[in-house]
C-alpha cells in the first residue's frame, strides 16, 4: 500500500484525510506542523506528500523546498487560496499538483492516484528528446550518460512531449495527459512545471532548445539535436 | 487659434487682460478724438480772430493810404496797390498772408479796373456766397477755404473780406488770405503725441492689471492645481497660507477642508479594507472547516445503504447542501476579490466558440440547445477562467428558464469584438426585474432559483467579470417571451468595445424592451 505524508496543522481535517485515505487504500502518516517533518521523512520515506501551505513553525513552501532538496517524491499541495501567490510560489518550490480547499474527496483521491501511477502504457525503450536518453523503465534521463535527476511529474511531463515530437501541445492537452485534469483552464500550474524542468534540462533555460514554446498554443519538443532551433 | 480660445476659456488673467486692453482702448479712442477736434476747433477758432483783427486793420491802413490818394495821381495809387500786394514769395517758407483785390461786379462794369492778388493766386477760390456777403455787410467777413496758387500748390487757409473803395468811386472787394499750414502742423504734432501717450497709456493699464489681477489668480491657480491633485489622490497637498485676507482665508479654508477630506478618506478606506479583509478571511477561516466537513459527509454518503432511510436520506441533503454552501462561499470570495480591486485579468488567445461547446458538454445540455458560430475562428485574448465562467452562468440561465422551449447560442464577430448571445424562450422577465437581473443575491422568483441552488451572485459575477475585460454584459427580457443576454468582448484587452456584433434586442423580439447593463451604469 503506498503510504501517504500528511502534514496540516488542523487535527480533524488530519484525521478526516485519514480516514478518507485509508479509505481508498492508503496508508497515511499524518505531522501536526512543519517542524517535525523532515525527520519523520526520512524516517519513514513516504510515496506521497499532501502538505498544508500554512503551517504553524515552518510554513508549507518551505516544508516543501527542504523535501525537494532531498527528494523526487510527488508532493501535492493544499491551499485555502486557490488564485494567490501561495500557489505559484508552491509550485516553484517544487509541489506538483494543488487541492483548493475545499476539495471533493474523491477528486483528492483521484489526483493522488495519478500522482503515484508508473506509466501504464509500453515504454518505448529509445525514446529520446535532443542529446536526452529517455529511460522509461528506470525512469531515469541522461545526457551523455550523466543521470539528470527529475521528479515523477517533470518525467511524465517529458515523456509525454518527446511521445510526439512534432505534436503541438496546448496547455489544458499537457493538464490532461499529465496532471488528469478534465476541463482545467489552470495554465499557471504547466508553465511553471515547465520552466521548472526548462533549468534542468536546457543547456540555456532562457534560450530553450529541447521544449519549445509555441506562441498563443503551448509546447512542443525541440526536434533538432544540441543545436536546434530556439524560439524568438 | 485654438491655443488662443484655449487660454480665454482657461484663464482668467489673459481673459481680464484682454478685456483691460479692449476696453481701455476703445475709451482712449473716443477720448482721443474728442480731444483732438477741440484743440483743432480752438487753434483755428484763435487762428480765425487773429486772422480777422490783422485784416480789418490791414483794410483800415490800406483803406487810408488810398483815400490820400487822389485818382489824378495814379503812381500814388500804384504805389499803395504794389505794397498791398507785396507779400512776400509764395517759394519762401513761411508765407504770413496773402492777398486777393477783385472790383465788385459794379464797378467792373466801368473801366479803369484793378484786379490783382499777391502770389499768382487762382481768384476762383473766393466763392460768390463770401463774396456777396462781403458786398452786403459793410462789417468784415470770412470763410474757411483752399488757396489754391496757379502753380497748382494748395493750401488750407481761411479768407477775411472786405470792401474798398479806391477814388473815383471804385468799389472793390480785398480779401485777405491766411494759410494754416502752421496751425496744422501744430495739430498734427499734437495729434500724434496724443496716440502715443495712448498707447503707452494702454500699455501701462494693461501692464498693471496684468500684475494685479495675476496676483489675485496666482493663489487661485495654485487653488485650482492643488484641488486637481486632491481629486487625483493625493490628499497630502495643501495651500501656502499668505496673509489674513480673503485669499489666505480661502487658502486656510481649503486646507481645513482638505485635512477632513483625507481623514474621512482614509477613515472609509480603512473602513473598507478592514471590511474586505474581513470577508476574504472569513471565506478562508471557513474552507478548512469545510473540508473536513465535506469529507465527513461523503463518507456518510457512501455508507448510506448501511444507515437506516432516515439518516440515509440526511446524508444526502448534508451532501447536497454543502455543495450548495461552498459554491456560495466560492462566489462571496470572488465577490470580495471584486470589491477589493484584487481581481487579475490572465489572458490567453482563446477560440470563444471551442469555449462554448467545452460548457455545453460539461452542462449535459439538452438537445434543443443549438450554438450558430461563425465558420471562423473567434479568437480572442481573455482569461479563459473567468469567461468560461460566464458561459456556464448564462447558458445554464438559459437551459434553466427556457421550459424546454429552447436555447440558441449564437457567436459572432467583427475585426476588434467578439460577442456572444444566450437566447431563450422560456419565462424571460420583467422589466422592473431586468433592472435589478445583476444585483448581489437577486432573484426574479426566489421560490424557483432557490431550488436549483444558483447563489444569487452568478450574474453579478458575470457582469465584473465581462467589465473586467472591458466588455459589457447586456441582457433583454419579456415575460413568458424569453430572454437574450449579450456578452461582448474586446479581441484585445484594454480595448474598450465600440461596435456590437449582436444587438441586444433579438430579431425574434416581439417588441422593444431593453434592459441592460454595462459599464457606464456601474
Amino acid at each position: 500500500m503506498p503510504l501517504i505524508m500528511v502534514v496540516d496543522d488542523d487535527q480533524d481535517l488530519a484525521e478526516m484525510l485519514g480516514i478518507v485515505l485509508n479509505g481508498s487504500g492508503f496508508e497515511v502518516d499524518l505531522v501536526g506542523d512543519g517542524d517535525g517533518v523532515m525527520d519523520i521523512f526520512r524516517a519513514n520515506t513516504p510515496d506521497l506528500v499532501l502538505l498544508d501551505v500554512m503551517l504553524p513553525g515552518i510554513d508549507g513552501i518551505e516544508v516543501c523546498r527542504r523535501i525537494r532538496q532531498e527528494s523526487m517524491v510527488p508532493i501535492v499541495m493544499l491551499t485555502a487560496k486557490g488564485d494567490t501567490h501561495d500557489v505559484v510560489l508552491g509550485l516553484e518550490a517544487g509541489a506538483d499538483d494543488y487541492m483548493v480547499k475545499p476539495f471533493n474527496p474523491s477528486e483528492l483521491v483521484a489526483r493522488l492516484k495519478v500522482r503515484l501511477r508508473r506509466s501504464a502504457s509500453e515504454p518505448i525503450s529509445s525514446l529520446r528528446i535532443g542529446d536526452l536518453a529517455i529511460d522509461q523503465v528506470a525512469h531515469t534521463i541522461a545526457r551523455d550518460g550523466k543521470t539528470i535527476p527529475l521528479t515523477r511529474l517533470e518525467f511524465d511531463l517529458l515523456v509525454a512531449l518527446a511521445k510526439e515530437p512534432g505534436r503541438v501541445f496546448t496547455r489544458e492537452s499537457l493538464l490532461g495527459e499529465v496532471w488528469g485534469y478534465q476541463h482545467a483552464t489552470d495554465t499557471r500550474l504547466v508553465n511553471v512545471h515547465i520552466q521548472r524542468l526548462r533549468s534542468k534540462i536546457e543547456r540555456d533555460a532562457d534560450n530553450p532548445e529541447l521544449i519549445l514554446t509555441v506562441r498563443g498554443v503551448g509546447y512542443k519538443a525541440g526536434s533538432a539535436g544540441p543545436v536546434g532551433t530556439s524560439e524568438k | 487659434m485654438t491655443g488662443l480660445l484655449r487660454s480665454w476659456r482657461r484663464s482668467i488673467l489673459f481673459r481680464v487682460s484682454i478685456l483691460t486692453i479692449a476696453l481701455t482702448s476703445a475709451l482712449i479712442l473716443v477720448l482721443g478724438t474728442v480731444l483732438s477736434n477741440q484743440i483743432t476747433r480752438g487753434v483755428y477758432r484763435e487762428k480765425l480772430a487773429a486772422s480777422i483783427s490783422e485784416a480789418d486793420s490791414l483794410v483800415n491802413y490800406t483803406q487810408s493810404q488810398l483815400d490820400a490818394t487822389t485818382y489824378r495821381t495814379d503812381i500814388k495809387l500804384k504805389t499803395v496797390l504794389d505794397n498791398l500786394f507785396h507779400v512776400g514769395d509764395v517759394n519762401t517758407n513761411v508765407i504770413q498772408r496773402e492777398v486777393i483785390l477783385i472790383p465788385t461786379p459794379t464797378t467792373a462794369k466801368k473801366s479803369h479796373l484793378y484786379q490783382g492778388s499777391s502770389n499768382f493766386l487762382d481768384f476762383s477760390i473766393i466763392k460768390d456766397d463770401l463774396r456777396t456777403k462781403v458786398r452786403k455787410h459793410t462789417t468784415i467777413q470770412s470763410q474757411y477755404l483752399t488757396i489754391k496758387y496757379l502753380t497748382g500748390v494748395q493750401l488750407d487757409g481761411i479768407a477775411v473780406g472786405s470792401t474798398i473803395v479806391i477814388p473815383n468811386n471804385q468799389e472793390y472787394e480785398i480779401y485777405y488770405l491766411f494759410p494754416l499750414t502752421q496751425q496744422k502742423q501744430l495739430i498734427g504734432l499734437i495729434g500724434v503725441l496724443l496716440w502715443i501717450f495712448g498707447a503707452i497709456l494702454i500699455f501701462l493699464i494693461a501692464l498693471i492689471t496684468w500684475y494685479v489681477i495675476g496676483r489675485i489668480v496666482r493663489p487661485v491657480r495654485e487653488a485650482a492645481e492643488i484641488a486637481e491633485e486632491l481629486t487625483a489622490g493625493d490628499l497630502g497637498r495643501r495651500l501656502a497660507v499668505r496673509g489674513e485676507d480673503e485669499l489666505g482665508r480661502l487658502a486656510l479654508a481649503f486646507n481645513e477642508m482638505a485635512v477632513s477630506l483625507q481623514q474621512q478618506i482614509s477613515r472609509l478606506e480603512n473602513l473598507s479594507r478592514l471590511q474586505q479583509r474581513f470577508v476574504s478571511d472569513v471565506s478562508h477561516e471557513l474552507r478548512t472547516p469545510l473540508t473536513t466537513i465535506r469529507m465527513a459527509s461523503q463518507v456518510l454518503y457512501e455508507a448510506r445503504q448501511n444507515l437506516d432511510p432516515a439518516s440515509s436520506r440526511s446524508a444526502e441533503l448534508l451532501i447536497a447542501q454543502i455543495e450548495r454552501f461552498e459554491t456560495l462561499l466560492t462566489d462571496l470570495l470572488e465577490v470580495s476579490r471584486f470589491d477589493a480591486r484584487a481581481a487579475i485579468l490572465e489572458t490567453h488567445e482563446v477560440n470563444l466558440t471551442s469555449l462554448v461547446r467545452q460548457v455545453v458538454d460539461q452542462l449535459h445540455a439538452p438537445g434543443d440547445l443549438r450554438i450558430e458560430a461563425p465558420d471562423a475562428p473567434a479568437n480572442a485574448a481573455v482569461d479563459p477562467r473567468r469567461i468560461e465562467r460566464i458561459l456556464r452562468n448564462l447558458i445554464s440561465n438559459a437551459i434553466d428558464h427556457s421550459e424546454g422551449r429552447g436555447v440558441v447560442i449564437k457567436i459572432a464577430q467583427t475585426d476588434h469584438e467578439v460577442a456572444l448571445g444566450v437566447r431563450d424562450y422560456g419565462i424571460g422577465f420583467s422589466g422592473r426585474e431586468g433592472e435589478r437581473l445583476f444585483d448581489r443575491f437577486w432573484r426574479a422568483d426566489p421560490s424557483r432559483s432557490r431550488l436549483r441552488g444558483g447563489t444569487g451572485l452568478g450574474l453579478a459575477i458575470a457582469l465584473e467579470d465581462a467589465q473586467l475585460h472591458e466588455g459589457t454584459l447586456k441582457a433583454w427580457g419579456r415575460p413568458r417571451q424569453g430572454a437574450h443576454f449579450v456578452l461582448t468582448l474586446p479581441k484585445s484587452p484594454g480595448i474598450p468595445v465600440s461596435v456590437y456584433p449582436i444587438e441586444v434586442i433579438p430579431e425574434d423580439a416581439p417588441s422593444t424592451t431593453l434592459f441592460e447593463m454595462d459599464s457606464d451604469d456601474i
